[in-house]
């Protein structure tokens, strides 16, 4: 469907099943952009890079890694160091994102503030079209 | 646009997708949250609540054993099986049938 439906002026933000497998079966040049997201393990960082791997063998648009889950300089190394070239946002570990998934509410309403919250309010200001 | 967020489970998609989502919509996009995963639970980060919530994972399930019809188009399967989140975000369920065709 992400394929194959003119959206018209509509936005569409998919949360694709975890994994690649929707990936795959993706047509070339479907979206827009590609948000690849990871956190600094070896397993999600394998995922991560086959997911990159693939969007841009289909050339899905700008592909941003989005680094969960980051501690430190180590870390945001770490996974720079699976993804040369690209371009990676780092949002920090942060015991918000965790409350607001204990309590089953927003991220957004329970902490705006919280720094990883603003650090994907930033990176969903970057994925604003630019004014023609 | 169409922005497709992908990674391991338990990465941090749905926090991602979720955030960005209400924050595109915020400054003023017409935006729709698809949530493609077996479990959804999109809902949630997004600030649904449970109840819808689990009513989407209902209706989920409902598609995938064949118990509900399918939507015939995109504006219908946002009206019948979507659901209003914060920001005007529109939420929908995406079910295995209407995932991505091979090829």
């Amino acid at each position: 469907m992400l394929g194959s439906v003119d959206f018209q002026d509509v936005t569409v933000i998919a949360d694709l099943e975890a994994g690649i497998g929707t990936l795959t079966r993706l047509a070339e040049q479907r979206v827009d952009a590609v948000l690849v997201v990871v956190e600094p393990t070896p397993k999600s960082l394998e995922v991560g890079q086959r997911a990159a791997a693939l969007a841009r063998d289909k050339q899905l648009g700008r592909i941003v890694v989005v680094a969960s889950r980051i501690r430190g300089d180590a870390d945001l190394a770490t996974v720079a160091g699976h993804f040369p070239g690209q371009e990676i946002v780092a949002i920090p570990d942060d015991p918000a994102i965790v409350e607001a998934d204990r309590k089953g509410v927003a991220p957004l309403d329970l902490a705006p503030d919280a720094p990883a919250v603003r650090a994907l309010c930033d990176l969903a200001r970057s994925l604003l079209p630019v004014p023609a | 646009m169409r922005v497709a967020v992908v990674g391991k489970g338990g990465s941090g998609k749905t926090t991602t997708s979720a955030v960005v989502a209400r924050t595109l919509a915020r400054h003023g996009l017409s935006v729709v949250a698809l949530d493609c995963d077996s479990n959804p639970n999109l809902g949630i980060s997004l600030g649904v609540g449970d109840f819808e919530t689990e009513r989407l994972v209902a209706m989920r399930e409902a598609l995938d054993e064949g118990g509900e019809e399918h939507a015939p188009g995109w504006d219908d399967l946002i009206a019948r099986f979507g659901s209003d989140a914060p920001d005007g975000v529109r939420l929908a369920v995406v079910s295995r049938i209407d995932n991505p065709e091979p090829g």
